[in-house]
């Protein structure tokens, strides 16, 4: 006879899901909303779902619950709510950027806003658990979702980007399983910190079938942070996406991938394990190297960015590689500051769309490096943001992502890896030369060709505003560094690192 | 008093977000007034500073990332002192004499925050806030030489651009790692440049750090074999971003020499100073060969800088008072000096749209008075006793002949060398014959040019015969910095050595 189950409500701790349902129930609202309306608009959709963002964000800010929930699935520790919020934050500000005075065929469907919120969960789920089960359901929901969105953009490229997209992240998901099947059978779970307790106290018995586990998730995990060589969907992707999806590609499943990367990989970082430390400093080099060197014969924009994100990528990797405190800490900033400057620049590729084709004016893509061609003559002041915001991706101080780079390159410092840091600041000079192109393209050189460039008029507040709020955010990084660390570091070091 | 820095540190910047709003056709003399209300706040500056006091004046702190020790942190010594004020003059004189009329309004923008990072650089005493400065910097100036440059503008820009961030990122790294150096010893994050200056560091370390640094130094200076960005940027820059570049943007690097590498590794100092010496020496004289060589007057002069910079690190690596107070001085004069020669030039050239000297020749006789400020100038350059060249090349000479009475004597080509090229330019340019029938047409200087020229031909001539209101506040900072070298050094052939270079003017 089965006995009977009887849960308390209390253990469940219902609160550790709420944020994720929140968003869930939003994108069935949205659906809804539109079963029974006739009035279709976008903005009534992207109201719902930025107000369903913020609520969600307010339950994450106010959670104090206990950090284990739902059956010890879900993980509520500090660095899962930190990761949470900037998501949500993200995904607030990409949210917001269809709301154009343009018609685009994939904002008027309800579906796009609804997607958007059921990714924003997939993430969420992945960043709060350690569960290897629960992370990949979470993973899949975001995935799929994403890869139906980026096929929604109609425009050339965009069913050869989402299938891309699809079928590698189908293998991705195969490893991830296979992974997770590997470390089942070594540890007899699939919780991480389980894993962990088992292989610390086998020592690290059967070497030789962790370490495959170790590859295969590498190859999982690097398919989403896009590392070399799981990187070659990268700039095909970003190409073929709306520019809203691909700076929202460039930052938020990345941050989620890094969230579990830091999780699994402490395992090994803590235990010393030195194949593992010196794949994943392989990785990283080649991984800040490769596209850096790639990136600069790109006279598309957004290939640039794409490569130029996936060199950001490995910057990033280091930290986990380092895994100290202050490393960790680096990471979070570094992502911060990295999320400010990336919707920026996709934003202004966002507003800065032609009035004709782009073929119409000579240019072979609407993100052509000749779009922007004197541009500080035509409009100065978006010349000047885009300015200031390439300035800082370059890493060029007081601006934000110098900070990251700097507190980043310092926590390498301090654990020892002084030639990893000189790799590392002689990629940033690399990579300046191609973020000076844009420079010179919008400030340096003038329009040979007579046929002047019209933009659609896409500006208007609500962008604007977005804008703004990471160009200031950018500029004004320098006295938000010290407020923006003590809430990393108490996050962090909550969390055990 | 309390806040002087910042307010000279910021003026510039809130003034030039302001003028965004103002017009066209008024912001030329915007420029002008804001940034000679900066030369009279830097004069009250100095007005209020007490010579007698080699400490850090006018102190500001305020912590900005706490957890690792970064904060904003100014303050002024003698080194440092004219450094500022020469910034502020030069930046108000290359504006007065702008002659420049596309896009002027983001030209002046671009200078204005330009001068925010240069007077930012001389006065942080917190070794990231410095690398920020001194990083941004290159931001106006890439903007200033890639967009109103000659033809070849952009690849110089981007030439000068990553040329110089990449040797500063290298320093970056030294510097993050002397931080975590001095976070070991003393438990306490800072980049506090003054507690540094307390750590004692093993010599390997030190060697390192200090090729570290050098990188990032070298190639600001420009220092051979670094230096080859610095024509191009030159050849290409318009007038203002010549002048502005060899006048201040260059001592940068000699200042980052004084006040992080010779206190900071005084072992490695000494160890490498004969190298060092040696790089300073094959700029003297093999620059001022390819000066010679040129048939571009700006090359000439760009060249000519390179050849005047290698004096300046001979003086600073004498370590002793004489020497390093020398630099300072020969940093003033040849900001002054260069940036009217630039300046020169630029009035030339606007008149005729070339700078090549076989074009020219016989101006003596249409622009008379454009020749005696040439020559005034040219004199000061060669370093003419009476004038301020004389008086900083003759005593960073002085000063190393204690450290190497050989090395000094082909240091001293220097004169000899920047006589023969000068002169061989001036003959060209102003005496013979007028050559081509539209020189006869070409008008003397106006107004605009005289007002910009006339106070260099009398801080040439003042501070030259006077030189004492610069070498007097620099002695005690200078001093003191020679004490902390002493006692910072493990080694003790380094102290000797520190001793027996001081020691001119004891024996009688």
């Amino acid at each position: 006879m089965i006995t009977p189950i009887s849960i308390d409500m209390e253990t469940l701790n219902l609160a550790s899901l709420t944020p994720m349902l929140i968003a869930i129930f939003g994108a069935l609202l949205i659906l809804c909303v539109d079963l029974f309306t006739k009035y279709k608009s976008k903005f009534i959709h992207v109201g719902i779902a930025v107000s369903i963002l913020l609520l969600d964000l307010a339950f994450l800010i106010d959670y104090s619950g206990p950090v284990r929930g739902f059956f010890d699935v879900m993980l509520m520790d500090g660095i899962s709510i930190l990761g949470q919020v900037i998501i949500i934050i993200a995904s607030i500000f990409f949210i917001i950027l269809p709301l154009t005075n343009q018609k685009f065929h994939e904002f008027s469907y309800p579906e796009y806003f609804a997607l958007f919120l059921f990714m924003t969960a997939g993430f969420q789920f992945m960043i709060a658990s350690d569960n290897l089960i629960l992370i990949f359901v979470g993973l899949e929901t975001a995935s799929l979702s994403l890869y139906i969105m980026i096929a929604m953009h109609n425009r050339d490229k965009a069913s050869e980007a989402a299938i891309k997209y699809f079928t590698m992240g189908a293998l991705a998901a195969a490893f991830f399983a296979f992974a997770s099947m590997i470390f089942y059978y070594l540890t007899g779970s699939i919780e991480l910190n389980v894993m962990q307790e088992h292989l610390n106290k086998t020592n690290f018995e059967n070497y030789t079938l962790i370490l495959v586990g170790v590859v295969f998730m590498i190859a999982a995990l690097g398919f989403k942070l896009s590392l070399v060589p799981f990187h070659l969907w990268a700039p095909d992707v970003y190409e073929g996406s709306s520019a809203i999806l691909a700076g929202y590609i460039a930052v938020v499943p990345k941050m989620a991938a890094l969230i579990v990367s830091l999780r699994f990989f402490e395992i090994f970082v803590l235990a010393n394990d030195i194949w593992v430390h010196w794949i994943l400093y392989i990785i990283a080099v080649i991984t800040m190297t490769l596209p850096n060197l790639i990136a600069l014969v790109q006279t598309d924009i957004k290939r640039m960015l794409a490569y130029s994100s996936i060199s950001h990528a490995g910057f990033v990797l280091v930290a986990i590689m380092i895994g100290s405190t202050q490393a960790i800490e680096a990471l979070f900033l570094y992502w911060i500051l990295f999320l400010a400057v990336i919707l920026g620049a996709f934003a202004m590729l966002w507003i800065h769309k032609t009035k004709e084709k782009p073929e119409y004016y000579g240019l072979k893509s609407d993100y052509d490096l000749n779009k922007f061609t004197g541009l500080v003559d035509k409009s100065p002041l978006s010349a000047f943001m885009f300015g200031i915001i390439i300035i800082a991706l370059a890493g060029i101080p007081p601006f934000s992502v110098f900070w990251g780079k700097m507190y980043l390159v310092g926590a390498t410092i301090n654990s020892g890896e002084i030639v990893l840091a000189i790799i590392m600041v002689l990629n940033s000079a690399i990579a300046a030369f191609y973020y000076l192109k844009i420079i010179v393209h919008i400030f340096l050189k003038k329009r040979q060709d007579e046929r002047v460039i019209q933009y659609k008029n896409m500006t208007n507040r609500i962008l604007t505003f977005v804008i703004a709020c990471a160009v200031i955010f950018t500029m004004s990084s320098i006295v938000l560094i010290e407020p923006l660390l003590n809430i990393i570091s108490s996050a962090v070091k909550s969390s055990g690192f | 008093m309390e806040y002087m820095l910042s307010i000279l540190i910021f003026f510039p910047a809130f003034a030039a977000v302001l003028g965004l709003l103002v017009n066209k056709e008024l912001i030329k003399s915007y420029g002008i007034i804001v940034t000679a209300i900066e030369f009279i706040l830097s004069c009250i500056m100095w007005y209020n500073f007490d010579n007698t006091d080699a400490s850090m004046q006018f102190a500001e702190f305020v912590p900005l990332i706490s957890q690792y020790g970064i904060s904003y942190n100014l303050g002024i010594d003698g080194i440092t002192l004219f450094l500022v004020i020469m910034t502020t003059f030069i930046t108000m004189i290359s504006l007065i004499g702008l002659s420049e009329t596309k896009d002027v309004k983001n030209l002046i923008l671009s200078v204005l925050f330009l001068e925010v990072a240069m007077i930012g650089v001389f006065v942080t005493l917190d070794v990231i806030l410095f690398y920020v400065f001194w990083e941004f910097s290159l931001v106006p100036m890439l903007y200033i030489v890639g967009a109103w440059g000659g033809k070849r503008r952009i690849y110089a820009s981007i030439k000068f651009f990553l040329y110089t961030f990449t040797g500063s990122l290298i320093m970056l790294v030294g510097m993050l790692y002397l931080g975590y150096l001095h976070f070991q010893s003393t438990g306490v994050w800072s980049f506090d440049l003054i507690q540094w200056y307390n750590t004692q560091l093993t010599y390997s370390v030190q060697l390192w750090l200090f090729i570290a640094f050098f990188l990032g130094f070298a190639i600001k200076v420009p220092m051979v074999p670094f230096h080859t960005w610095l024509p191009y940027a030159h050849g290409q820059a318009p007038t203002i971003g010549s002048v502005i570049l060899a006048a201040i943007l260059l001592k940068m690097g000699t200042y980052g020499f004084i006040r992080f590498s010779l206190p900071l590794f005084p072992d490695a100092t000494v160890a490498l100073l004969i190298p060092v010496a040696i790089l300073a020496l094959i700029a003297i004289v093999y620059t001022a060969m390819v000066a010679y060589a040129q048939e571009d007057i700006k090359q000439v002069i760009a060249y000519s800088s390179v050849s005047h910079m290698g004096v300046i690190i001979l003086g600073i690596f004498a370590l002793n008072v004489e020497g390093i107070g020398g630099s300072i001085f020969l940093m003033i004069s040849h900001g002054i000096v260069s940036g009217a020669l630039f300046m020169l030039v630029g009035v030339i050239y606007d008149r005729k749209h070339t700078k090549i000297m076989s074009e020219f020749g016989g101006l003596a006789k249409v622009m008379p008075m454009f020749a005696v400020i040439f020559a005034i100038m040219l004199m000061a350059s060669v370093g003419l006793p009476l004038t301020i060249g004389f008086v900083g090349e003759f005593l960073s000479l002085l000063g190393f002949f204690a450290v190497s009475p050989i090395l000094t004597a082909i240091a001293g080509l220097t004169i000899i060398l920047g006589a023969i090229y000068m002169l061989v330019l001036y003959k060209k340019t102003f005496f013979g014959p007028i050559t081509h029938e539209s020189n006869l047409q070409l008008k003397d200087l106006n107004s605009k040019e005289y007002f910009a020229l006339i106070p260099m031909v009398f801080l040439v001539v003042y501070l030259g015969i006077h030189p004492k209101p610069i070498l007097q506040p620099a002695d005690a900072s200078v001093k003191q910095l020679i004490e902390v070298m002493k006692t910072k050094s493990i080694k003790a052939e380094t102290k000797e050595f520190l001793i027996s270079v001081n020691t001119t003017g004891e024996k009688k």
